[in-house]
């Protein structure tokens, strides 16, 4: 293991590689762990849309600072 | 909560002659040529049966199919064994291109029809938001495009312009 920034990213794009090598079902499979997961952190987190499915992010709304 | 099944369900539907062609794509339909990108939903676009006396193409026939079977409907989506899916009409001349052009991948003995790579990426370039550019830089990084098809998509639907100027925004490398 080292902070070789080159390394690091090589082995990024080579394990994004593997991944999208693997058969379609298990990528699927994967799809379905992925939602569970991304599931249970929005109903675990707080706030008035933890349970709202929202596909893209919220609009962004800058606030003008008054001084 | 599987995909497969959904597959398996709109399969049935499109047999029982509810739909006509039909396709995956967003980021399930990516997953078959990329790594798998964590996504909320299934887009499935439809080429929708006009029913008879009726110029509008309406989605009830799909929803009333569904819910007869277990389908739960939320809002503009339908929960298929726990994934919600959304029925989408091909909405531009390449979309409905790409749905003629769909292929069929077979998902341990499930045939799923799903857009080709270049389709996607295409569509990705005309839809034109953040994430869609995300993964349309995906599929250039990943090599997953046969570029002579991907070039004459993007020459038919007028797209050159607009793959020219993300090609200098995103993939131009520094001199």
């Amino acid at each position: 293991m080292s902070f070789d920034l080159e390394r690091i990213l090589e082995s990024k794009r080579a394990r994004r590689r593997s991944l999208a090598n693997r058969p379609v079902a298990e990528k699927l499979a994967m799809l379905d762990a992925l939602r569970e997961r991304a599931c249970t952190i929005r109903q675990a987190a707080a706030g008035r849309e933890a349970t709202v499915l929202r596909e893209s992010p919220p609009e962004y709304r800058g606030t003008s600072r008054k001084d | 909560m599987k995909i497969k099944e959904v597959i398996a369900a709109i399969n049935r539907m499109q047999a029982d002659g509810v739909i006509g062609s039909y396709a995956i794509g967003g980021a399930v339909g990516a997953t078959f040529y990329l790594e798998p990108v964590a996504t909320l939903d299934v887009d499935i676009f439809v080429g929708f049966k006009p029913q008879p006396g009726q110029v509008l193409v309406s989605p009830s026939p799909i929803f009333d199919y569904l819910t007869a079977r277990g389908g739960v409907v939320e809002g503009e989506y339908i929960v298929l064994a726990g994934w919600p899916v959304q029925f989408l009409p091909p909405n531009s001349p390449l979309v409905e291109e790409a749905l003629a052009g769909a292929v069929t991948v077979d998902v341990e003995g499930t045939p799923a029809r799903v857009f080709t790579a270049e389709h996607l990426a295409a569509i990705a370039l005309e839809t034109g938001r953040a994430k869609d550019k995300a993964r349309l830089l995906q599929f250039v990084e990943a090599g997953a495009l046969e570029v002579k098809r991907f070039q004459a998509i993007l020459a038919r639907h007028s797209l050159v312009d607009r793959w020219r100027e993300f090609e200098r925004t995103f993939l131009q490398k520094d001199t």
